[in-house]
């Protein structure tokens, strides 16, 4: 048995916009591509690093309600923003950290995703950008 | 340029915004999170 857990709340902001009310799902996962590095001798492959292209995925109720969702998102297809994602609504700190993605690039935007009777949801992914953690209270 | 906050998601209403680096403001703007500073030069004049 785990001797701890986590259960998913974690607060969302998008362009210095707090969107955790509308999120359902975040997914932040950073990625260092890997070169195959691997030389004539070596009996394994071998792999060193080479860019970082980490990248947040959200998925959000759309609404377009003034200064919501859409309000948020529609000016920052095609831009580059900071975006942050931590795991619970505390203060900055080593277990609770803002993991932030700046410079993080926007390249498509479902503008209407609708099916009868369903709650409206998008999902969307902020591409690339440096990732950095602020473990201090502001 | 400064800035006022106009939506409780973005901070407190009324407060000044400080974008932080990398912030994109124009899209702030346009979502109407915040708006232009009205240029205060009378009120500084009359303070003086």
């Amino acid at each position: 048995m785990a001797t701890s857990t986590y259960l998913s709340n974690p607060v969302v902001t998008v362009n210095s916009v707090a969107l955790t009310g509308f999120c359902q799902s975040a997914v932040l996962t950073r990625t260092i591509t890997a070169a195959d590095i691997t030389s004539f001798g070596e009996t394994a492959r071998t792999y060193g690093a080479t860019l970082e292209d980490s990248e947040l995925t959200l998925t959000l109720y759309m609404t377009y309600g003034a200064s919501e969702v859409y309000a948020t998102l529609k000016s920052l297809v095609g831009t580059r923003t900071t975006v942050r994602v931590q795991p619970g609504s505390g203060v900055d700190s080593a277990t609770n950290p803002g993991m932030i993605l700046s410079g993080s690039y926007l390249e498509s935007l479902p503008v209407m995703q609708a099916s009868l009777g369903e709650i409206s949801s998008i999902d969307i992914t902020f591409r690339g950008g440096v990732y950095s953690e602020d473990t201090t209270n502001p | 340029m400064k800035y006022i906050i106009v939506s409780e998601l973005v901070g407190t209403v009324g407060a000044e915004y400080i974008p932080a680096d990398g912030i994109n403001v124009e899209a702030l703007l346009d979502g109407g999170f915040i708006k232009v500073a009205p240029k205060s030069s009378k009120q500084e004049k009359s303070e003086d």
